[in-house]
């Protein structure tokens, strides 16, 4: 009895006194840790063609390659993450990789918990519209309480949506094959999505979609960057270096992904 | 047999209407190319993203249930035990666990124990460090040193959560061992832990083997959960097949025939256990 209560009252007094656990007071630069761990780590999300899944498993695809071309700059190994892309900025607040690489939108809303790199590429949000709607069509038959527009959460395509049409319904999903099917079935009659989604569910499904916006006036054309945490200069003067430096090669690697065809006879099943 | 023909039959238009409405181009090839794939260099084949998911998911399963069994059976002691402070620990846990949502419970678990505690334990840098054999050992375990720590911390939520149910299954399978059985050890000159393990636990286990068996599978579905958080487990691998190929029924209906099999295959095993353990009286 007395044994068992002065061992328990030694275990209170060890536990009390250990040093607690706690992130580190003096965060290291991104970069540091990049350099120190011999590998970067990169997350990113699946969308067509900025990240995706070939035959053999292997993530693919714009965002892919501008990664792995800094990676080789750098000098380190390249470690892909995928997450989920309405959990992707807590993931990397919470330490989970270094940098987002992955087609994000630089938005005022975003910059003040992550920082923003300089822009490397543009993305232009649009439209595809149920076939339904198309005789006499106009834009702002969209913007009408009986129009439920369906979007992917987290993307700036939502919020243009929400901008641009108050009044209708938005219905936010977690990735774009459920987007999709939502208008295909009937259920919502537009989704609002990044190019060239909306141009090539329309091609696959001919007959049941249209796209009123050509290239010119898409709803929004917004500057994607690479986002880091809060706080990290060193990472940020990296990375925009990078970006200007390379833009010749970013520019053909667009070229590749958005405006050719040609990989997906490399990739496989991908649609 | 006119109920059987009925059913089938309601079943079978609902199938038909299904297809009407949906308008669906059925394409079922995406799957076997995501199930197996024929390793370039080797020529050899190996799994794909749905069977390396699948893989995941059966590991989670295994680790959770054994941890929650574990933990289960540690804390349903403690709360038939005759000490007050050990029965308000227990009872403590097994309400907070129980009684909030499990998928806000994997979020702020998640994020607290991944952040917090899993750089502070710095299991992944050692073994980044380690010899390539550990790593291939540990990786078919658990997971490769780059998935380890979202691994252990998705296990830490899920082995709680089954803990906190098993708990309850437990006790309530000691607590129905009478106490004349446990009396008439005490005449036969038996003591605490002897009386436990001869007399409480065959019958206690006896008694709890199909509520066990429902919370084995709960658990088993339960790893789904974790796809939210990024754990590259079968529903994660679904999600990405599915926005990769846009095949979202194909996809999905495999996916639940996967799971299926599984919960399928522990259900068939848990009645072979209530059979062979079955008293002969």
């Amino acid at each position: 009895m007395l044994i068992r209560n002065i061992l328990a009252a030694l275990s209170c007094i060890v536990l009390l006194a250990a040093p607690p656990v706690r992130a580190q007071t003096a965060p290291q630069s991104a970069i540091d840790t990049i350099e120190q761990r011999g590998s970067m780590m990169v997350g990113m999300a699946t969308f067509v063609p900025w990240a995706m899944r070939d035959s053999q498993g292997k993530l693919v695809g714009f965002e892919v390659d501008v990664a792995t071309k800094l990676a080789q700059d750098l000098g380190v190994k390249l470690e892909l993450v995928p997450t989920a892309w309405d959990g992707i900025i807590p993931a990397l607040i919470a330490g989970k990789f270094d940098v987002i690489i992955g087609g994000m939108t630089i938005t005022t809303k975003r910059n003040l918990t992550v920082n923003f790199s300089a822009p490397y590429d543009y993305a232009g949000s649009s439209l595809a519209v149920a076939i339904a709607l198309q005789p006499d069509f106009k834009l702002d038959k969209l913007n009408a309480p009986s129009i439920t527009i369906a979007c992917r959460r987290g993307t700036t395509a939502c919020t243009n949506a929400a901008e641009f049409f108050p009044k209708a319904t938005l219905r936010q999903f977690d990735d774009d094959a459920a987007m999709t099917q939502e208008v295909l079935n009937g259920n919502a009659n537009a989704f609002a999505a990044s190019e060239p989604l909306p141009s090539r569910t329309t091609i696959e499904n001919p007959g049941k979609l249209f796209t009123p916006l050509s290239q010119q006036d898409q709803l929004n054309r917004l500057p994607s960057g690479m986002a880091i945490r809060k706080g990290d200069v060193d990472t940020l003067n990296v990375l925009n270096n990078w970006i200007a430096a390379n833009t010749k090669f970013l520019q053909a690697r667009r070229h590749y992904w958005f405006e050719t065809q040609d990989w997906r006879a490399v990739v496989g099943k991908v649609n | 047999m006119a109920i059987i023909v009925a059913v089938l039959g309601c079943l079978g238009a609902l199938v038909v209407r299904a297809n009407t409405v949906l308008d669906h181009r059925w394409d079922w090839s995406v799957i076997p190319i995501y199930l197996v794939r024929t390793d370039p260099a080797t020529g050899t084949w190996a799994p794909n993203l749905l069977l390396q998911g699948l893989f995941t998911t059966v590991r989670l399963a295994v680790w959770s249930l054994l941890i929650g069994t574990i933990i289960g059976t540690v804390a349903a002691a403690m709360r038939v035990s005759a000490r007050p402070a050990l029965r308000w620990l227990a009872r403590g846990f097994v309400e907070l666990i129980r009684n909030t949502p499990p998928i806000v419970l994997i979020f702020v678990f998640y994020f607290f124990v991944s952040s917090q505690v899993m750089p502070g334990l710095g299991i992944d840098r050692a073994l980044r460090m380690a010899p390539t054999m550990v790593q291939l050992g540990v990786a078919s375990l658990l997971a490769s040193p780059e998935r380890i720590n979202d691994f252990m911390a998705g296990l830490a939520c899920l082995g709680l959560l089954a803990g906190a149910y098993m708990t309850e299954i437990i006790r309530a399978g000691l607590q129905s061992v009478p106490a004349s059985q446990i009396e008439a050890g005490r005449a036969l000159g038996l003591r605490g832990w002897a009386i436990f393990r001869k007399i409480v636990l065959p019958p206690a286990l006896r008694n709890v083997l199909p509520a066990m068996a429902g919370q084995f599978i709960v658990s088993i579905k339960d790893s789904s959960l974790v796809a939210l958080i990024s754990i590259q487990e079968l529903t994660f691998m679904s999600s990405e097949v599915a926005s990769t190929t846009r095949r979202f029924f194909e996809v999905w209906l495999f996916t639940a025939a996967l799971y299926f099999s599984v919960c399928f295959t522990c259900s068939m095993l848990f009645r072979a256990l209530e059979r062979s353990w079955k008293l002969r009286t």
